[in-house]
């Protein structure tokens, strides 16, 4: 087996999981993130001869991940306003259909609020929350200076909490 | 990481995504002459399309008089040159 293949089939079974979730806790949707867990490797796959190690491999895949999955969010608003979907109803179809939903009437309603962030403030909420991970890491992945996170995270969290208590 | 996470996947799915996503080397390492292809029907499409437009474009037609009297007015050619190239 070539050298790359034999790196790449590592990544896969080091980080396809974690991956699965940091892309789930964004899109929501079970069958959007096996699709686009799809896409982000063969992303990983071409990338690969051209990754010098600069960054870590972390930081080098949650940042392909991330950018796959704005893009993929940025995708389907296009699609629902060409279809005259309300952006409501499509933060709904986020939390209510999904056979692989386990939680109580709070955590679908955590959800939802979730769902109805701008994309940004959604993804570093659910990076911070979610994976637990730092703003400097946040950071290195998306491009973004911690403060503006900083900031975008404490409008999200407002945000969240105006929406759980209306 | 998903403790928090409300959701669930299907059984057994971690296993097949990982034996899902081992085959993507395979898969791209294969040669895909689509992308050549696509090139070059889109190449002989464009010269087709720019052979036709500019035999059209170019397609010969008899100039009426006015043309031409609108012309050796513009470009003030004088009645002296044009005794001259008759004569000629």
């Amino acid at each position: 087996m070539p050298e790359q293949e034999k790196y790449f089939n590592d990544l896969v079974k080091k980080y396809s999981e974690p991956l699965y979730w940091h892309v789930r806790a964004m899109v929501g949707s079970h069958e959007d993130t096996d699709d686009l867990l799809q896409e982000i490797f063969i992303k990983v796959w071409n990338a690969m001869p051209r990754f010098r190690g600069d960054s870590d491999v972390f930081t080098w895949l949650w940042r392909i991940a991330t950018n796959e999955t704005l893009s993929h969010l940025r995708k389907a608003r296009v699609r629902a306003a060409l279809s005259f979907v309300r952006i409501d109803t499509e933060a709904e179809r986020i939390s209510d259909p999904d056979p692989y939903f386990d939680g109580n009437e709070a955590l679908r309603a955590l959800r939802k609020a979730i769902a109805s962030l701008p994309d940004k403030q959604r993804l570093v909420f659910t990076m911070r929350y979610y994976e637990d991970l730092s703003y400097e890491q946040i950071s290195e992945i998306t491009g973004t200076s911690v403060g503006a996170l900083k900031a975008s995270y404490h409008i999200a969290y407002e945000k969240i909490k105006q929406h759980l208590t209306e | 990481m998903n403790k928090k996470l409300p959701y669930s996947t299907p059984s057994g799915y971690f296993d097949s995504l990982q034996s899902r996503l081992s085959r993507i080397p395979a898969r791209r390492t294969r040669f895909n002459f689509v992308p050549y292809l696509a090139l070059a029907v889109s190449f002989s499409l464009l010269v087709l399309i720019g052979n036709y437009i500019l035999t059209k474009s170019t397609a010969s037609q008899p100039a009426s008089d006015e043309a031409i009297i609108e012309y050796l007015i513009d470009s003030g050619t004088t009645l002296a040159q044009l005794e001259n190239a008759v004569d000629y």
